[in-house]
């Protein structure tokens, strides 16, 4: 007799990096039994039968469990085995038309959160003919034309021609999804009055194809949405209807925000998740309401600025990632090198190519944190999560590194790193319970310990801010704080230790005081302490900050100079 | 090619795992933009050869108001003026503008204009003919072709001055009242390559499936262009910029791992048609497009001009594979297209270069562009910075010792 196999794949497909992970469910609960990440181009199954062969190698006896087969062969269980399967949207463009400037900027900040690349236009600022232009390229895939939900006169005299050509360029390209927000809602009859004579002629065959094409309903794709001032925070409601238009049923990215409010419920702690891949970046936070409360509140914000390698990156992004650099690059060769870095993400992996990637990611992290300030503004959450196909051959301490060099609160708490991407696939489970239940035994696997971070404020420069003794199983060290400085003291994975530091003055360090007595847990980075300031302030000459950078990097990854 | 597929899959597992490059593409589909104001010439499932006008741009479109339009059948559509289809005389893009001036509207070249084919000019051909007056029959619509000017709208220009003519495309209708991007200056688009039109939209682009092959590239900049393809000797896998001299017109030259912008200045210079190098840095193509937009703006523009990156953008030397059916396809008509990056050949036959079945090439990292023979796998390997890639060992050029390379870091080719 035969049983139903207990075992999944969780698969990625991320447009630079396919993850895969075997999930089993043994031992009474499910667990990670391997995963395995590889360049986009790699084909899937080579992928999983490399995955399932260690398991074979591994453990025979775990794989006939899960598989519910004595003597299973990998290349069937490849073909047999469910698949839960998350992948990227590509990265799509949203014109934004306002009646005014004030209003387009509004919008454009709503459908950057919602992660659209944007470009937009205002009726007071710009001729119709370049508004047509941005609507009828054809890299635009959606159009948001908006208006405060009563419209002062600026914005009320545009709307009549801003509708017009907006239906107009609707009825040109049937493709193109058009999002009517907040007082624009009222031009929603241009859409509906169009006929089918209003087609656009095709006029060789004109008379062929309008019989033979069915018309095309009136107001079709046209979606009516809130204002950019609805909801809470101000645009939220706006943000969901247009992250609904972009981004498929199982995006990855939405996965992971999802994910991350069922881990806050199962280990009812703040969590927050700062994601960077090549389309795009994700932030997002959830945290039950109250100490043993059940319900949990989250955000997130997608952005496709928070790519580590941007289409067409900008001159402030190529100064943004050479103030992070620790190699001396010239403006335009770091610009072909982050064109090229988006053509092969995983070409040059290692050595420069690796300091390049990082500085990148971390770049990319800074847009994010910058973009989400009403996250920054909360306390440090229990556990920060990288997640992110640009991390994957990273060393885990130097990605515990780059979390604290961008995301600067004070507070204690616990870095991880989602290794395996299981966080996008889980995410895709529809049903919020079976998400939970599947979390919740997942979760010590997940979450890939990176250590736990100690990053106090108000700390006076110029001498000694006191002193640390770190007392556990392996760990005992007395530190001598001083100011400026970041250190990581051995602490491996699954031990705990006591925490004691005097300070000579008062600190911020979740709550104000001089002692502070706490428990902290194990990584492969360790424990880190982190005295440097907040936010962080770096040498205005590019070589000193470098030398900086390059200091503390050092301390975090000493194969560097191999 | 298909032995080549033969011995590909004789090959082992882990070699099909270096990611794999295709040099030909067989019938790709390619774009060419068009704006508010521009309008296609062709239609889809038309035929076009090399040189057949398929768009017609209109350089400085303007906001016009154009007033109501008849539809057809009202009754009043005898001045309607959203119907006259110009006469078109094909030019080189960028050249003077081609609508004539309205004195001429009423004579000459009706039958032209009545069945909306375009005279051609030496050595072109014609766009195939439309139904006549099939678009002058259609009603208003956003996108349509509308011409007009002051002398239409009933208003005598005055004795000095030159009645201003207009012509764009229709934006879109308010309160009975269209609106249009229309200018004076208008230049037509021609087929780089032969093809069938499989999408034709006034104003937003012009798509063909090309009849031929197509060698793929990562970066392309300037204006799709056509001319022999021209390969010249290379010093150290680079063209020196004397070498493009004024002999080479009308080519599209192979010039090696990197072209600088002074030669891209100096090619253009020379009436030289495009460059194909390895790559192609982010300066020079920023440089290129605003010597675009200055000869855009000028009075006798240069021919068109295109340039095609194999890579990307940091320098490396061409593939020998490509390097080799490059120089196998010396003096023949090849087009340089930019959506997507193509070098365009005419047909399908091909005189494919013979590849070793285990032919790798390195395409980043310290030896990128060096290229020799697979050995094996390395399996997970720890590279520089202590980062564990999967590896394979390779023997490059003449060395006598394997190296190990990141499987992602090589590339194998296919065809």
């Amino acid at each position: 007799m035969s049983r139903q196999p207990r075992a999944f794949f969780a698969l990625d497909f991320g447009s630079a990096t396919t993850s895969a992970a075997f999930v089993g469910h043994a031992g009474g609960r499910w667990r990670l039994l391997a995963h395995a990440a590889a360049p986009a181009t790699t084909k899937l199954d080579a992928l999983l039968l490399g995955i399932l062969d260690r398991v074979q190698q591994a453990d025979p006896e775990l794989l006939e469990v899960v598989s519910a087969q004595q003597r299973p062969k990998p290349a069937a269980l490849v073909v047999d085995l469910t698949r839960l399967e998350a992948h990227s949207t590509p990265p799509r463009r949203l014109a934004v038309l306002a009646g005014s400037r004030r209003q387009r900027r509004r919008l454009e900040e709503v459908a950057a959160r919602a992660g659209w690349l944007v470009v937009g236009a205002s009726a007071d600022a710009d001729d119709p003919v370049a508004m047509s232009r941005l609507v009828l390229s054809a890299a635009t895939h959606a159009v948001l034309l908006g208006a405060d939900s009563r419209p002062a006169g600026d914005e009320r005299r545009h709307l009549p021609m801003l509708g017009a050509l907006v239906a107009a360029a609707a009825r040109s390209r049937p493709e193109l999804a058009v999002v009517l927000a907040g007082g624009a809602a009222v031009r929603e009859s241009d859409f509906l009055e169009a006929g089918e004579h209003d087609r656009i002629p095709d006029p060789a065959q004109a008379a062929a194809a309008t019989q033979a094409a069915p018309p095309r309903p009136a107001g079709r794709g046209v979606l009516l949405a809130p204002g950019a001032e609805s909801g809470l925070p101000a645009g939220a409601a706006l943000q969901q209807v247009l992250e609904g238009v972009r981004a498929r049923a199982d995006e990855s990215r939405l996965g992971v925000a999802r994910s991350v409010g069922s881990l806050a419920f199962v280990l009812d702690r703040c969590i927050e998740a700062l994601e960077v891949g090549i389309d795009g970046g994700l932030r997002c936070r959830a945290e039950p309401i109250g100490p043993g409360d059940r319900t949990i509140v989250s955000s997130h914000v997608a952005l496709a600025a928070g790519s580590f390698a941007p289409l067409d990156p900008s001159d402030e992004i190529v100064d943004a990632v050479l103030s992070w650099s620790t190699v001396a690059f010239d403006r335009y060769r770091l610009s072909d090198r982050l064109r090229d870095l988006r053509i092969s993400p995983w070409g040059e992996a290692d050595g420069e190519g690796a300091l390049l990637r990082l500085a990148a990611a971390k770049a990319a992290a800074e847009r994010l944190v910058a973009a989400t300030p009403e996250i920054s503004a909360r306390e440090m959450p229990d556990i920060l999560i990288a997640a992110g196909g640009v991390w994957a051959s990273t060393p885990p301490s130097v990605v515990a590194l780059a979390m604290a060099d961008v995301v600067r609160r004070p507070g204690i708490g616990r870095l991880a790193c989602d290794q395996a991407r299981l966080l996008g696939p889980l995410g895709t489970i529809g049903d919020e319970e079976e998400r939970r239940r599947i979390i919740k035994d997942l979760a010590d696997d997940v979450l890939l310990p990176l250590g736990s971070l100690i990053l106090p404020s108000g700390i006076r420069q110029g001498r000694s801010a006191g002193r640390m003794r770190v007392l556990g199983e392996s760990a005992n060290s007395d530190i001598d704080l001083q100011p400026g400085g970041i250190w990581a003291v051995e602490l491996p994975p699954g031990q705990t230790a006591m925490v004691e530091m005097d300070f000579r003055d008062t600190v911020r360090l979740g709550a104000r005081g001089r002692h502070f007595s706490v428990e902290v847990l194990g990584g492969l980075g360790g424990l880190f302490v982190d005295l440097r300031d907040i936010p962080l302030r770096m040498p205005d000459r590019a070589d000193q900050r470098r030398a900086t950078w390059e200091a503390w990097q050092r301390a975090m990854w000493s194969e560097i100079d191999e | 090619m298909t032995k080549a597929h033969a011995e590909a899959k004789a090959l082992p597992a882990e070699y099909t795992r270096i990611p794999a490059r295709r040099i030909l593409v067989v019938s790709p589909t390619i774009r060419f933009a068009l704006g508010p104001g521009d309008r296609a010439l062709v239609s889809a499932g038309q035929s076009v050869e090399a040189g057949t006008p398929i768009a017609e741009l209109t350089r400085d479109a303007e906001y016009v108001e154009v007033g109501r339009l008849p539809r057809p059948g009202d009754g009043n559509g005898a001045s309607a003026v959203a119907d006259a289809i110009p006469t078109l005389t094909w030019k080189e893009p960028g050249s003077d503008p081609i609508l004539p001036p309205a004195r001429d509207t009423g004579r000459g070249g009706g039958s032209d204009r009545a069945n909306g084919t375009v005279a051609k000019g030496p050595g072109e051909k014609p766009a195939a003919p439309k139904e006549p007056g099939i678009e002058r029959r259609q009603p208003p619509v956003p996108g349509k072709w509308w011409v007009g000017g002051s002398d239409r709208r009933g208003r005598a220009p005055g004795r000095r001055e030159q009645p201003r003519r207009m012509a764009g495309t229709l934006l879109f209708e308010i309160g009975g009242r269209w609106r249009a991007a229309a200018g004076e200056r208008h230049e037509t688009v021609g087929s780089p390559t032969a093809g069938v039109v499989t999408e034709a939209r006034n104003g937003l682009c012009v798509a063909i499936k090309v009849a031929g092959a197509a060698i793929p590239g990562a970066v392309a900049g300037g204006v799709p262009s056509r001319g022999y393809l021209d390969v010249p000797r290379l010093v150290d896998g680079e063209l020196r910029d004397t070498a493009l001299d004024v002999g080479r017109s009308g080519a599209i030259v192979v010039a090696g791992g990197r072209v600088s912008a002074e030669a891209l200045t100096r090619a253009r210079a020379m009436s030289i048609r495009g460059i194909v190098a390895g790559s192609l840095g982010q300066g020079e193509l920023r440089d290129l497009a605003a010597s675009e937009a200055r000869q855009r703006s000028g009075l006798h523009p240069l021919p068109p001009f295109g340039v095609l990156g194999l890579d990307g953008h940091q320098r490396r030397p061409i593939a020998s594979p490509i390097l080799a059916l490059l120089a196998a396809l010396a003096g023949r008509e090849v087009a340089i297209v930019t959506d997507p990056p193509l070098l365009v050949l005419d047909d399908l036959d091909v005189p494919l270069p013979e590849l070793a079945p285990d032919w790798v090439r390195v395409r980043s990292g310290p030896q990128a562009g060096r290229e020799g023979r697979w050995l094996g796998s390395a399996g997970l390997h720890r590279f520089r910075a202590g980062i564990h890639l999967e590896a394979a060992n390779v023997r490059l050029g003449d060395d006598l010792t394997p190296t190990v390379i990141a499987l992602a870091d090589l590339e194998r080719f296919i065809f």
